[in-house]
Parts: structure tokens; C-alpha cells; sequence
């Protein structure tokens, strides 16, 4: 942390960097929305619990997506969160369709556009059949990449057109379009030419990419890793082999490697509480066990302070 | 002529005998032995068919035929009919030759004197050799084996004919039969009335046990009284109202189903006896007052008199009928109505629909184009997009037919016993109305049609108010398209059944739905979901597939969002509250309860909420107000912050540098003590 580098930015570029200012500011808009609340148990209370959250990475959850798509700790947060809620679907076995998934998406996320989703869509189907059936490690892993790397995926793609229709890719291609406008899609090769592109030189076009830009991108070894064990690559297959290496999903650090994927001993135990209490809740209706809990107890002993707190003094009509 | 009444009796047991028409002819006298009785008798009369087959039988069973003899003649066919002088003097009018084996007709001789001539019981094929026997008034020729009738073209005064029993196929030549009284044709084989039209004397006509199919061609019979037509195939009857003196018509054992077909009877003033048992008709349940009314002047129906209480039943229940015809026909016209408007409403609903979605490819082809605005784009996906306001052609076209279209019914609201039923978002207006407490505690299901969902989620509160037994809800073309709508549906009070149909609810093409749908609404303990019960099982796997995403949306948000989105929504509520004016503090406190209870079963799922699209909108514009403000404090809180940094930093650089220049300073200044001592003097002196 006290490396020199980090003395030798200037302030706004640090504070970019690091996108402090976006937390910040974030911070003092939840002031500003819930104030009247935060009054009650003071803003020193506040900060450190809006940190803390961010540091959890449970700052994103419900918030509208242009904060979710803010920063990459936001991104690599969310797609935790997902993982997290709906690791169960996965377990259970269940193919789900692309709306489907935009659907469990928008439970956590209201206005996350489609586009998205079909772009991750599109690479575990190759583009092929969009109405086909996914399973879910499938999904998360192609939608962390297309959501996590978005901007760089969008610079990718440009350079693969402009490869497939044999312009010089050395020409500065400036980014123009931010993640979710619409970008056309890269035309498989017809027939009689071979397919997709020669993959040396798709890789230095992705060298020179990485280098001037300013968003986040895999890491070049991996990525050289993946272009040198084939001569030609389309774009989807590209980008498939890059959702499936374990290397760039642990790079990223949000998700547990391919095969963990199923495993959540912490809160595999909270859920089967759930459901053994939604048994016994369901039946007699008076009867709630109170069961306590390793995990969360104090979480839930605040929630029901919260319901016993004073509610009516707020109410009554004047 | 005289219209007498016929009857014969056998010789000493006077049997009362059920006579048809009493043809009376007066003898002198009368031996014992053969003792034919002709008697005036003016009693009501009866069914000549059923005496002459009947009753002469037994009357003359023992009875021999007249003494006569049967000498062959010269021509071999037909036998010559002789009968001594002694036996022509006693009964010079009338001839018996019953069940004398004939199979014609012999020539009669010398005896044109006759007056009754009596055939019966043989095997004649053809009337002959009878037309010099002018003065005949009565023939006889039941059960032969006639099949045509003819010969009687010249017995001018015949009054009383008798075919019964033969084998006739159509009544013809009877033309110059004009006096004819009583014809019975009963038991042959008759397909159609006709010929009949000139017997205007005719007063009994016996056309039973034949093959009538129907009855018309009755004009011209000015003295029929009593037509029997029992035993045929009648299927209607036509023309009797051109009977005006017919007064008993026996249509027994026919084909009659329905009094339309025998309508002409309503319009006969003189009838007053009519049969119609054995019929189809006379099965029905509205059978006798349906003749009743139509036929008030009627005395007996089916051999029984009409009373005075019938006649009024049959009038309350004919009154009664028209009530019911009027009320269908309003329910029919009522239902094509309610038909109609649903239809308009569908229309509508699909022409919004398209325009929705055409406005929806507009907007993602305007953003393929080279990029606008940079900061809307982000919050307008393709999930969330209002109609643009400068959409082309397509749009104002579409929009015009839209207008043309709201002239008619634009929306359609059903009570029907326990289900209201809101067609048109219009309709959601009407639950605004003053409802019947009774009415509104009846409705057990509510079910919406053509309705956008968000619009529904609006006026849940209200329904939640005003309808509080509601606990079936089912949603049809609502446009259902995320699973998160469904959150809306927690704030109601109870749901037990749930109905979403798969046309115009998109959501349920998911395989999940169901799932969510128990695990979000947990706590209404709903038993059914389109028609299937909810088994344990299925809650327990719902709990399994989002159990997480609950706890984790309780448990790991922090307090204040928390209490910000909880808040939020008993904030709605208050706030809807507030709107209703005059409401008593009771009912607050009621709502208060509720809510209470409510949070404290399904804490951890009350976080999980759903605004509708317009809402989300205004809060995104609410939000980007706030962030500009943001934005703008923190920019100032940071220039502050790089400024003091700046300085500090610059300070941290030049510090060095001036320390040793402040310490360099000092030591000069403190080099010479003796200099540096007189200084300090000369500063405390100049001080003071």
C-alpha cells in the first residue's frame, strides 16, 4: 500500500483509480435518500456500515444498475451476490432459458438491461438457437466475463470485425461505445473462407488493446495462454475459452473455481434452518421456533428489533 | 232431410250402447224374434266406429242374417238375391245379409223399396249391383274387403254410409252423396282427405286407424260436428277453423308434438271437446295449460271437463312463460352486449400492445445509430422503455385508429354471484364506487383481463379495502413479464388461489415461477396455483430454490437501506391512507396492526419489493438530481482535499529546507553571545 508509485499519481488520478470518489459520493447520496433514518443512530455509524457493506460487497444489492456497472468492485460484488442467491437454482438441476436468467437478474437489479444477458447468452450458445436452455454454471461464468470486462469485450469485437474484413488493426481504434448500447455482431465467415481469424495476430491487436485501455482486462498471460494453443478462432470461441478458464475466473476473484461452484457449507446451513422453520411455521401458525443459529443470529435478533421498534409513535394521524 | 240418430240394439238386453250418430227408423211391428230395433235416441253421441265394431258384434252374434235365399243366378259370378214374399212384406225396408260368406255383391232383386241394406262381416271386393236400389238411406259394409269405393254414384239419398274395416285407399266418387250424415271410413287404409268438400250436410266423419299424415282440405263440411282421427299419423292439422259447426275432435294416438302444428284450433269457435292422449304433445309438462290458454273455449280435454282452476292455473303459468321469454331474451341481448364490449377491449389491448413493442424496436434501432446521449441510454434498457416521443409515421397512424376505437365501451366491470370481473384498465376506475357492503363481502374472486399489471398494482390497496373476502385472484392478457411483479401482490391482505393464464402473461413460460410465487408469498399459505393444489413439497422446494436470496436481502443489508426499504413501503401505505379521506384513527391503527403482523411473518421476504415501471422511472430522474448534487459536493470536498494535500505536500518538500534555514537563523543570531544578548534586551524594551 506505501509503495512509491502510489506517491508519485497525481491526487485525481489515484482518487480515480480507485474510484474513491465514486464510493463517496454514493455515500453521500444514501445520506441524502435516507437521512431522517440515519438521524436516529448517527453518521459516524453510517459511514462505517456503508463501508463495511462495500468492503462485503453487499452495497449492490437492489441498487439500480448504472451504480452496479460503476466500479469493478461493484461488478465482481454483484455477480458474488448472484452466485449467492441463486446458487441453489443451479444445484437443483434446472435448465433455465436466457430470459430466465434476466429474470433471477432483475430480482436483484430492477433495470439491468437485456442486452446484457443475450450478449452472455450468446457466448455458452455460440450464438447459436438464443432460445435454447442453459445450465447455470454455464451462464455465470460466460455472464461474468461478458458483464466484468464489458467495455473491453466491446473494443474486442470491433477489432474482430475489422480483422475479418482485412483492415489494418493497427489503426488506432478509439472505443466509442459505452457497455450498454447496442454493437452489431461479428459476422461468422462465409463459406469457402476460414473461419475466423488468424490468432497471432488477433493477439497483438488484444496486446496493443490491453495496453491503452483504461477499463479492466484480463490478464495478457492468460489471454496469450488461450490464443497460442489454436491457429484460428472465432470471435464466440474466443470468448467461450476465455469464460471457461479457470485462470481469468480466478483472476477476478468473485466466483469459487468451476467446481466449487455447488458449494456453500455456510449457507447451506442458514437454508436448511429456513426450511425446516418454514415447516414448522407453516402448520401451526402461533408456533415460531426460535432456533438459534451460528450464522446471522444477530442479524435476525436486529431485524426483530427493528419490527418491535416504536412503528406507531411514527404513524399516528396528526 | 232429417238428421236422426242411429242406434241398434240387440233383440231384448237393451245395452246402452255407446252410439255415434242415432239413425232412427221407425218400424211397425216388431216379432220378438227378430227383433231390430231402431230407436230415436238424443243422446250424446259417441263413436260409431267403436259401436259398429264392438258392440254389433255382440249384439249380433246369436243373430242370424235375414231368412233369405241365395239362388245362383244365370250368370255364374253373382249370385241372385231372393226373399219370400212373407219376409218382403215384414221388413220391406231393410235387408240383412251379414256373415253370409259373400265375396260380391249379388243383384238384388225387386226390393227397390230397400232402405237399410246391411253387408257386414263378409268378404265383398267391390260395391256392386246396389245402384237400383234408389231409395237406399243406410248401407252397411263394415268388414269387407273393399278397396275402392264405387257403385254409389246413383243412391242419391244414402245418409248413412259405413266403410269401415275394408281395404279403401282414397276416398273418391262420392260426389252425388250429398245428403250423406255420417261417413265412416275407419280402419282402411286413407292416405289423404279429399272429396269430401260437397258433403255439406256431413255431420260425423270417422277417419280413424288410417294413414293420415296430417289433416287440411276440410272446406266445405258446414255440419260436421264430430271429426275422429284417432290412431293415425298425424303430424299437424290445418283448416279447421273453416268448420263452423264442429264441436268434438278426437285426435288420440297421433303424432302431434307441438301446438303449433294443430295452431288453427285456437282460432275454432265452436269447439269445445278435443282429445289429444297418445300424443308426443301430451307428455310435455306444458301440455294442458298451453291448450288451455290457447283454446278458451274448451269444455273437455281428453274425455275430462276443464275446470275453473285449470283455466286459471293454465293463464298464470302462460303469463308466467311470456315473463321468462322477455327475461332470456334481455339476458341474450345483455350477454351479446357484455360479448361485444369484451371484444372492443381486446382490440384495444392488442393495438396497445403492438404499439408498445413497436415503440420498444424503435428505441434499440435509435441506439444502434451512432450515440446521443450518453447518460439516459444507461438507465433506458430495453426492459424499461417508455414510449418515445418522436417516433414516425407508424406511431400517429396507429394512434388514430386508437381514438376511432373509443367511442364504443373501452372497458367492461362483472359481478356474477362471487367473482368480479374488470375488463379494460377502465374498469380498475370502478372499484372507486360506493359497493353494497353485501355485494362487496360476497366477492370471493377478482379477476382482471386486458389490463396492464402495473396499472393493477395501483389499486391493490383499494381492493384490499373494499373487497376484503377477495381470495382468489386471477390475471388474463395482464402483461406478467417478471417474476419480481409478483412482489407486489405481498401487500394484499390474504390470497388462497392464484390464476395466471399463459395468454398475455409471458412470466409463465418460466419454469421458476410457481416457486417464486410460493416462496414471495409465503405467508398467504396460498393453497392453489392455476388449478393445482400446493403440496408441502412444493413450498419446501420454493424455500430451497430462494430461501438464500431472502436471508441474504435481510441479513446482510445494511441497517439503514434496510429500514429505508421497509419503510418505503409503509410509507406507500400511509401515504395511501392519508389520500382516503375520513378515515376514523380505528381503522389507521387496524392497517398498523396488519402491517405489523405481516412484517413479523415473512420479515426477511419484505425487503424484496417490486415498483412498477413509471414509479422506477421517476425515482432514476430523482436519483440523477441527487447524484448531479453529489457529484458536485464531493468535487468540491475533493479540490479542497487535493489543495490542502497539495500544500501539505508542498510543505513536506520545503520543510526540510526550512528547518535548516530556521535552525541555520537561530545559530547565527546566537553566535555572538554578548550581541545576541543586547538584542534580546533591546526587544523587551522596544515591547513595552
Amino acid at each position: 500500500m506505501l509503495s512509491p508509485e502510489r506517491l508519485a499519481q497525481p491526487d485525481h488520478e489515484y482518487l480515480a483509480q480507485r474510484h474513491v470518489l465514486t464510493y463517496m459520493e454514493d455515500a453521500v447520496y444514501q445520506l441524502l435518500e435516507n437521512r431522517e433514518d440515519v438521524s436516529q443512530y448517527g453518521i459516524s455509524r453510517f459511514f462505517t456500515e456503508y463501508f463495511n457493506s462495500v468492503c462485503q460487497g453487499t452495497h449492490i444489492l437492489f441498487r439500480e444498475f448504472s451504480f452496479i456497472q460503476a466500479t469493478p468492485h461493484n461488478r465482481a460484488s454483484f455477480l458474488r451476490a448472484f452466485w449467492r442467491c441463486f446458487r441453489t437454482v443451479g444445484k437443483n438441476g434446472d435448465l433455465l432459458t436466457m430470459r430466465e436468467y434476466h429474470c433471477l437478474l432483475q430480482l436483484l437489479c430492477p433495470d439491468f438491461p437485456l442486452e446484457l444477458t443475450q450478449k452472455a447468452a450468446r457466448i455458452v450458445l455460440l450464438d447459436d438457437a438464443m432460445d435454447c436452455l442453459m445450465s447455470f454454471s454455464d451462464f455465470l461464468f460466460a455472464f461474468q466475463i461478458q458483464f466484468y470486462y464489458s467495455e473491453f469485450l466491446d473494443s474486442v469485437a470491433a477489432i474482430y470485425q475489422d480483422l475479418l474484413s482485412g483492415k489494418n488493426p493497427n489503426t488506432v481504434i478509439v472505443p466509442t461505445s459505452s457497455s450498454g448500447q447496442h454493437r452489431q455482431r461479428p459476422a461468422l465467415g462465409e463459406a469457402g473462407v476460414p473461419e475466423g481469424v488468424e490468432a497471432s495476430q488477433f493477439y497483438q491487436c488484444l496486446e496493443n488493446l490491453c495496453d491503452r485501455h483504461k477499463y479492466s482486462c484480463p490478464p495478457l498471460a492468460l489471454v496469450k495462454e488461450i490464443l497460442s494453443g489454436v491457429q484460428r478462432l472465432t470471435f464466440y470461441g474466443f470468448l467461450g475459452s476465455l469464460s471457461k478458464h479457470p485462470g481469468v475466473n480466478q483472476a477476478l476473484g468473485a466466483l469459487p473455481d468451476k467446481g466449487d461452484l455447488m458449494q456453500d457449507p455456510a449457507m447451506d446451513e442458514e437454508l436448511e434452518r429456513l426450511v425446516v422453520r418454514s415447516r414448522l411455521h407453516r402448520t401451526p401458525r402461533q408456533h415460531r421456533a426460535q432456533e438459534p443459529g451460528a450464522l446471522g443470529t444477530q442479524r435476525r435478533d436486529k431485524l426483530e428489533a427493528l419490527e418491535r421498534a416504536p412503528e406507531p409513535s411514527r404513524w399516528q394521524p396528526e | 232431410m232429417i238428421p236422426g240418430k242411429y242406434r241398434s240394439v240387440s233383440g231384448r238386453s237393451a245395452n246402452n250402447v255407446n252410439c255415434g250418430l242415432h239413425l232412427v227408423i221407425q218400424t211397425s211391428s216388431l216379432p220378438e224374434k227378430h227383433k231390430v230395433e231402431f230407436k230415436l235416441h238424443r243422446d250424446t253421441p259417441s263413436f260409431p266406429g267403436r259401436l259398429l265394431q264392438h258392440d254389433l258384434e255382440r249384439n249380433y252374434s246369436s243373430r242370424q242374417g235375414d231368412h233369405i235365399n241365395l239362388v245362383s243366378s244365370s250368370m255364374p259370378s253373382f249370385p241372385i238375391l231372393h226373399r219370400s214374399s212373407e219376409e218382403k212384406i215384414l221388413y220391406s225396408d231393410r235387408l240383412t245379409l251379414e256373415r253370409q260368406k259373400l265375396t260380391v255383391c249379388p243383384i238384388i232383386d225387386g226390393e227397390e223399396h230397400l232402405r237399410l241394406l246391411n253387408f257386414q262381416h263378409n268378404f265383398i271386393t267391390r260395391i256392386q249391383n246396389i245402384s237400383n236400389l234408389q231409395r237406399l238411406i243406410f248401407l252397411d259394409l263394415y268388414d269387407n274387403q273393399i278397396e275402392e269405393i264405387s257403385g254409389l254414384s246413383t243412391l242419391r239419398s244414402l245418409r248413412v254410409l259405413l266403410l269401415g274395416k275394408n281395404r279403401i285407399k282414397k276416398i273418391s266418387n262420392l260426389e252425388n252423396l250429398i245428403n250423406l250424415d255420417v261417413l265412416d271410413l275407419h280402419g282402411n287404409q286413407i292416405t289423404k282427405i279429399e272429396n269430401v268438400s260437397h258433403l255439406c250436410d256431413l255431420r260425423v266423419l270417422n277417419l280413424a286407424r288410417n294413414l293420415l299424415s296430417h289433416v287440411d282440405n276440410l272446406n266445405g263440411l258446414d255440419s260436421l260436428t264430430e271429426l275422429n282421427l284417432r290412431h293415425n299419423q298425424i303430424t299437424f292439422v290445418r283448416d279447421v277453423d273453416n268448420l263452423p259447426s264442429l264441436q268434438r275432435l278426437f285426435l288420440s294416438f297421433n303424432n302431434i308434438s307441438s301446438f303449433d302444428s294443430v295452431s288453427c284450433l285456437a282460432d275454432s269457435t265452436s269447439l269445445s271437446d278435443i282429445t289429444f292422449d297418445g300424443n308426443p304433445i301430451a307428455q310435455e309438462s306444458w301440455y294442458k295449460h298451453t291448450v288451455l290458454q290457447n283454446m278458451t273455449q274448451l269444455r273437455q280435454l281428453d274425455m275430462k271437463r276443464v275446470t275453473e282452476e285449470e283455466r286459471r292455473m293454465a293463464s298464470v303459468v302462460a303469463k308466467k312463460e311470456e315473463e321468462k321469454k322477455r327475461e332470456s331474451q334481455k339476458q341474450s341481448l345483455l350477454k351479446e352486449k357484455k360479448r361485444l364490449t369484451i371484444n372492443n377491449v381486446a382490440r384495444h389491448w392488442d393495438l396497445q400492445q403492438r404499439v408498445a413493442n413497436s415503440a420498444t424496436n424503435q428505441d434499440r434501432k435509435e441506439s444502434a445509430s451512432p450515440p446521443q446521449d450518453q447518460d439516459c441510454c444507461q438507465t433506458e434498457g430495453s426492459t424499461v422503455s417508455p414510449l418515445p416521443e418522436d417516433t414516425g409515421a407508424v406511431d400517429s397512424g396507429l394512434s388514430s385508429t386508437f381514438q376511432g376505437l373509443s367511442v364504443i365501451d373501452t372497458h367492461l366491470v362483472e359481478v356474477d354471484g362471487d367473482t368480479l370481473s374488470l375488463y379494460g384498465s377502465g374498469a380498475l376506475e370502478s372499484l372507486d364506487r360506493n359497493w353494497s357492503v353485501q355485494t362487496a363481502g360476497m366477492i370471493t374472486t377478482v379477476s382482471f383481463t386486458f389490463i396492464e399489471f402495473d396499472e393493477i398494482v395501483q389499486v391493490l390497496p383499494k381492493l384490499k379495502m373494499k373487497f376484503p373476502n377477495s381470495l382468489h385472484l386471477k390475471f388474463r392478457e395482464t402483461n406478467l413479464v417478471m417474476l419480481q411483479q409478483f412482489n407486489a401482490l405481498a401487500q394484499l391482505r390474504r390470497i388462497d388461489q392464484l390464476t395466471v393464464d399463459p395468454q398475455g402473461n409471458p412470466v409463465v413460460n418460466f419454469t421458476l415461477w410457481k416457486y417464486y410465487v410460493l416462496f414471495r408469498l409465503s405467508h398467504f399459505s396460498m393453497q392453489k396455483i392455476n388449478g393445482t393444489e400446493v403440496t408441502q413439497n412444493d413450498m419446501i422446494m420454493a424455500e430451497r430454490l430462494f430461501g438464500i436470496l431472502a436471508h441474504i436481502a435481510s441479513s446482510e443489508l445494511p441497517q439503514y437501506r434496510l429500514i429505508s426499504i421497509l419503510g418505503d413501503v409503509r410509507k406507500k401505505q400511509f401515504r395511501y391512507l392519508l389520500e382516503t379521506k375520513g378515515k376514523k384513527p380505528g381503522i389507521v391503527n387496524e392497517e398498523n396492526n396488519d402491517s405489523k403482523r405481516l412484517v413479523g411473518e415473512n420479515t426477511n421476504r419484505a425487503t424484496l419489493n417490486y415498483t412498477t415501471r413509471e414509479f422506477y422511472n421517476e425515482k432514476l430522474e430523482d436519483i440523477k438530481e441527487k447524484k448531479k448534487f453529489c457529484k458536485m459536493y464531493m468535487e468540491d470536498l475533493m479540490k479542497e482535499a487535493t489543495e490542502i494535500n497539495m500544500k501539505n505536500e508542498a510543505l513536506q518538500k520545503l520543510w526540510p529546507q526550512m528547518f535548516i534555514e530556521l535552525v541555520r537563523d537561530a545559530v547565527i543570531e546566537i553566535r555572538n553571545k554578548n550581541s545576541y544578548m543586547k538584542l534580546c534586551l533591546q526587544q523587551i524594551t522596544d515591547q513595552k
